[in-house]
C-alpha cells in the first residue's frame, strides 16, 4: 500500500516539475553561455584559466584595451599615452569621471595602488592574493608615480615594448582600491572594477549573472544580463544549445558541427586564434640536435590529415610558430613541410640513420588547449613509423606530464594560447635561450641569430622594424624545426540566432558590449 | 519495534564516533601523502608557459609548498585540528563553506539516486521473487544485470542524447535553469543524473533483494503463515519481509558509499554542482587543501552511514543487541 502511495506520488511530483520546468525559456534581455567549466576567481589579478578570463574581462578593465577582433592596441581607461625616447618611461592620460562599481572614483591613485598590491611583497594588502604574473609582466617596473590625479607614469628598469600589451592582460585590470580594503582575501568571490558589466551573483558551480552596469563611461551594453553557465560534458553542451537553453556556447564535438551548421536556428562563428599546437623536439638529444632529422620528421607527418581528420576542420596546418593572425607580424614565407615520407627518409639517411631510429613521445591525456592529443599522438607516431622513426608513447595525466615536459624529454606534445598579443609572447616565450626549463623552451632550442632578434624585437619600438625583426626569426625557427609544426586551433563559437553582433577575439575572450537580442 | 538493550546502544554509538578518530586520521595522512606524492605542481599547473622562473619560485613561497612536507602536513593537520580546513589554492576561498555548500548538491542527488534505486530494486527483487522463473523475473533479472554493468558516464551520455536532445523531456545539465528556480526546477534537473547514478545500485539491490526473499520465502515460519490463512500480500509484507531486510539494509549502506563515489563521474557528466565535479577539477589543478578536505568530508560521512547501519539492524532486528 505504501509502495504503491510512493510510486504515485512520486509521478505526480515528476509530472509537476516537468510541465514547470518545460516552459522556462531564456529571457528577452539576457544571454546565457555555456562555460566549460565555472570561473575559479573574480580577481583579475589571480586568473590563470580562460573561463575566469572570459568574465573578469566583462567587470574590469586595463590601461589599454585591445581592439575586437584583432590585437591592435586602443585606449582604455587611459585616454592616451606617451612612450619617453628611450623606451623608458611611460606616462598615461587617464579617463576622467570614471568610477568603480561602487563609487569610487578612478584615478592616479588606483592605478598606483593595484600594481603596488602586487608588487611591494611589503605591502598592506599584499597578502590578499597570490599574483602569479607579476615578476613576469611588472617585474621590469622600476616605480609607479601618480603626476596629478588624472596622470600616472611608470619607468621601467630597461625598454620593453610588448609592456604596452602587457597592460592589456587581465591581471593588470584595476580592482576598486576602497572594495580591496574592505573585503580582504575575500576579493576573489566580490569583484568591483570599471567595466561595462558588474556582478550580480555567483553561486558556485550553478551560475554567475552579471548585470550591466549603466554608468559606463562607454556606454552601457545592450543586452540587460550574462549569465555563465559551466556545463563540463561536450555533449551536453551540444544539447543545451541545440534546445535553447543557452544563447552561445564553445567546444561542441567536431563531428556535430555539420548538423548545427545546418540549423536554422543557430549560428556557427568560426575565426583563427593565437593557439599553436606543436611537438617540441629535444636538440640536445643526440640524434634530433641534427636539423636534417628534425626537418625528417616534420615531412614525415602528414598535418593536413591530422587537421582535416581528427580534428575535422577546427584547426589550419601551422607552419611555424605564429598564427595568422598576428596580422603583419606574421611571416607566411616560412619553409614548409608538406607530407612528403620519400624526402624525409632521403634526409634521415643523409643523416647516417637510414633504417630510423627509436625515440620516445610523451603525450598528454588530455589538457588545457591540447586538442585531442591521444588521437593526434597515435597518428604521429604512425606516420614516423612509416619513415623508420620508432616513437614509444608514454601518455600521463595533465599535472604529472607537464613537470615531465619541463624535464627534458625527446620529444613531447605541447600547446600555447598565448594571452598577451604581442609576437614577443610566443617566440621570446617558446623559443630563447633565456627561456631553458623551468620556462617554456622545453627542448633547449638554441640559434645565436635567432636568440639575438628575439632580443631586439623586446626593445625595439614600431611596428615596421618589429616586422622584419620577427619575420627572419620565423623564417629560421621554421627551417631550424626545433618543433614538429602541426596547427593553430579555430575559435568555433556556437549561438543562437538571436544573439547579434556577436564577434570573435583572437584569444578566445567573448566579448559582450556590443551584443544584442533579437 | 523491540527495545534496545539497556543504555548499551548510546555507549556503543560513542565507542563507534571515538574509534572514528584515528580512521580519519589515518585518512587524513594517507590523502595527504598521496597526493604530494604524485608528480605535479599546483604553481607549475596555475602558470603554464608563460611562467618565469621568479613568479614559479615566488608563488611556491606564498603558498607555503616550500616547506618540508613533514612541516606542510602538521601545518595542515593543526589548522584542521581547530576546525579550519585553509584556503583553496587557485580560487583563494576558504575550504570549509566550499566543501560544505558542494556537499549539499552531492547529497541531493545520492538521495534521488538512493531513492530510484530502492524504489526500482525493491520492487523488481520482491516481484522476481514472488513470480519465481516467470517472465518478470526473467526480464528484470535480465535488465538488473545490464544494468549492474553499464558504465555511470555511457548512461549518462545516453539519457542527455535521448531525453535532453531527442525527446528534449529533461535539461541536460546543471542543478536548476540559468534564469528559473524553485523545488520543482531543481527536481526537473535531478531527474537524469538520479536515475543515471541509480541504476547500476537499483539493479544490485534487485538482484539482493530477490535472493533475500527467495531464500525467506521458504522458511516454515513462512508456509506456517501461509497455512494460517494470511493473505499472501500480508504474508510477504509482514513474514518475508522483516526478515529479509537486514542484508539489504547491509547492502544500502555499502551503496551509499558507492553512490558517493560514483556520484564523482555523474557529476561531471551532468555539471551537477557537488563535491565531485569540484574534486575532479581540483586534482586536476592539485589544489591540495580542497581535495584533502573534501576526502576528510567523503571520509567522515562513510564512518557516519556505516554506523547507521549497525544501529538500523538493532532497530528492525531485535535479535541483535549492542550490549
Amino acid at each position: 500500500m505504501t509502495i504503491r502511495r510512493v510510486v504515485t506520488l512520486s509521478f505526480v511530483i515528476l509530472a509537476g516539475a516537468l510541465a514547470s520546468g518545460a516552459d522556462a525559456t531564456p529571457p528577452k534581455d539576457a544571454v546565457v553561455i555555456g562555460l566549460l567549466a565555472e570561473p575559479v576567481t573574480m580577481d583579475p589579478a589571480q586568473v590563470t584559466d580562460l573561463n575566469s578570463a572570459r568574465i573578469t574581462k566583462r567587470i574590469f578593465e586595463g590601461l589599454v584595451a585591445q581592439e575586437l577582433g584583432s590585437y591592435k592596441l586602443i585606449p582604455g581607461l587611459a585616454r592616451s599615452w606617451d612612450i619617453s625616447k628611450d623606451g623608458l618611461i611611460y606616462t598615461f592620460n587617464l579617463r576622467p569621471n570614471v568610477t568603480f562599481h561602487d563609487g569610487t572614483p578612478f584615478n592616479a591613485e588606483a592605478v598606483k595602488f593595484c600594481f603596488e598590491r602586487q608588487l611591494n611583497e611589503q605591502g598592506p594588502y599584499y597578502k590578499t592574493g597570490t599574483y602569479p604574473y607579476v615578476k613576469g609582466f611588472l617585474g621590469n617596473v622600476q616605480s609607479v608615480e601618480v603626476v596629478n590625479p588624472l596622470t600616472v607614469q611608470i619607468k621601467l628598469k630597461s625598454p620593453l615594448t610588448p609592456f604596452l600589451q602587457y597592460l592589456a592582460h587581465q591581471s593588470l585590470f584595476f580592482y576598486s582600491p576602497d572594495a580591496l580594503k574592505k573585503y580582504g582575501k575575500d576579493m576573489v568571490k566580490n569583484p568591483v572594477g570599471t567595466g561595462p558589466f558588474k556582478l550580480e551573483t555567483w553561486e558556485p558551480g550553478v551560475k554567475v549573472v552579471l548585470t550591466r552596469n549603466d554608468q559606463y563611461w562607454g556606454g552601457p551594453p545592450k543586452i540587460r544580463q550574462a549569465i555563465y553557465v559551466p556545463i563540463i560534458e561536450a555533449q551536453a553542451r551540444l544539447a543545451a544549445i541545440k534546445t535553447g537553453e543557452i544563447d552561445l556556447t564553445i567546444d561542441v564535438p567536431p563531428d556535430s558541427l555539420d548538423s548545427l551548421r545546418k540549423d536554422p536556428n543557430i549560428t556557427v562563428a568560426e575565426a583563427n586564434s593565437s593557439a599553436v599546437w606543436y611537438v617540441t623536439l629535444n636538440t640536445r638529444h643526440p640524434i634530433l640536435k641534427d636539423k636534417r632529422v628534425r626537418q625528417a620528421m616534420n615531412l614525415a607527418v602528414n598535418k593536413d590529415a591530422i587537421v582535416k581528420d581528427i580534428l575535422k576542420g577546427t584547426a589550419i596546418v601551422s607552419t611555424g610558430p605564429m598564427s595568422p593572425v598576428y596580422g603583419p607580424f606574421h611571416e607566411d614565407k616560412t619553409a614548409r613541410y608538406p607530407y612528403d615520407p620519400e624526402k624525409a627518409k632521403a634526409l634521415l639517411k643523409e643523416a647516417g640513420y637510414p633504417n630510423g631510429f627509436e625515440i620516445t613521445f610523451l603525450v598528454p591525456e588530455s589538457g588545457s588547449g591540447m586538442q585531442q592529443p591521444v588521437e593526434m599522438g597515435t597518428v604521429i607516431q604512425a606516420q614516423l613509423q612509416a619513415v623508420g622513426i620508432k616513437a614509444k608513447i608514454q601518455t600521463m595525466e595533465w599535472g604529472a606530464y607537464l613537470k615531465k615536459y619541463l624535464d627534458a624529454p625527446d620529444m613531447a606534445e605541447m600547446s600555447w594560447n598565448p594571452s598577451i598579443g604581442d609576437p614577443d609572447h610566443v617566440t621570446y616565450m617558446l623559443l630563447s635561450s633565456d627561456r631553458f626549463p623551468p620556462a617554456f623552451n622545453a627542448g633547449f632550442f638554441q640559434n645565436a641569430r635567432v636568440d639575438e632578434l628575439l632580443r631586439k624585437g623586446r626593445t625595439t619600438v614600431g611596428d615596421a622594424e618589429r616586422a622584419t625583426i620577427y619575420k627572419e626569426a620565423q623564417r629560421i625557427i621554421a627551417d631550424e624545426a626545433p618543433w614538429i609544426f602541426i596547427d593553430h586551433g579555430r575559435q568555433i563559437i556556437i549561438h543562437r540566432k538571436r544573439v547579434q553582433g556577436f564577434k570573435l577575439h583572437p584569444n578566445f575572450d567573448l566579448v559582450l558590449s556590443q551584443v544584442w537580442l533579437q | 519495534m523491540a527495545a534496545v538493550g539497556g543504555g548499551g546502544l548510546p555507549a556503543y554509538a560513542l565507542r563507534r564516533l571515538l574509534l572514528a578518530i584515528p580512521v580519519l586520521f589515518g585518512v587524513s595522512v594517507l590523502v595527504f601523502a598521496v597526493l604530494h606524492l604524485a608528480p605535479g605542481d599546483p604553481a607549475a599547473i596555475m602558470l603554464g608557459a608563460q611562467a618565469t622562473k621568479e613568479d614559479v619560485e615566488r608563488l611556491r613561497r606564498d603558498l607555503g609548498l616550500d616547506e618540508p612536507l613533514v612541516v606542510q602536513y602538521l601545518n595542515w593537520i593543526g589548522q584542521v585540528a581547530r576546525g579550519d580546513l585553509g584556503r583553496s589554492i587557485p580560487l583563494g576561498r576558504a575550504v570549509l563553506p566550499e566543501v560544505l555548500l558542494r556537499f549539499k548538491a552531492t547529497l541531493l542527488l545520492t538521495a534521488g539516486a538512493l531513492a530510484i534505486a530502492v524504489l526500482l530494486g525493491l520492487i523488481a527483487g520482491i516481484v522476481s521473487a514472488v513470480k519465481q522463473y516467470s517472465w518478470l523475473d526473467r526480464m528484470s533479472m535480465g535488465v538488473a544485470v545490464t544494468g549492474v554493468s553499464l558504465p555511470v558516464f555511457w548512461t549518462g551520455i545516453m539519457l542527455i542524447i535521448v531525453f535532453a536532445l531527442q525527446l528534449r523531456w529533461f535539461p541536460s545539465s546543471g542543478m536548476s535553469s540559468p534564469y528559473g528556480s524553485g523545488v520543482a526546477d531543481v527536481l526537473w534537473h535531478l531527474v537524469l543524473p538520479a536515475v543515471t547514478l541509480g541504476t547500476a545500485s537499483a539493479a544490485a539491490l534487485a538482484r539482493l533483494t530477490r535472493s533475500s526473499v527467495l531464500e525467506i520465502i521458504r522458511q516454515d515460519y513462512v508456509r506456517s503463515a501461509r497455512a494460517k490463512g494470511l493473505a499472501e500480500r500480508a504474508v510477504i509484507a509482514r513474514h518475508v519481509l522483516k526478515n529479509a531486510v537486514n542484508p539489504i539494509i547491509t547492502v544500502l549502506g555499502v551503496q551509499v558509499g558507492f553512490l558517493l563515489g560514483g556520484a564523482i563521474l555523474t557529476e561531471t557528466v551532468f555539471s551537477w554542482p557537488g563535491l565531485g565535479s569540484m574534486m575532479v577539477r581540483a586534482i586536476q589543478a592539485r589544489d591540495y587543501p580542497l581535495v584533502q578536505g573534501g576526502v576528510l568530508l567523503i571520509a567522515t560521512t562513510f564512518v557516519l552511514v556505516n554506523l547507521v547501519v549497525d544501529l538500523l539492524y538493532a532497530v528492525f532486528d531485535p535479535r541483535i543487541r549492542y550490549d
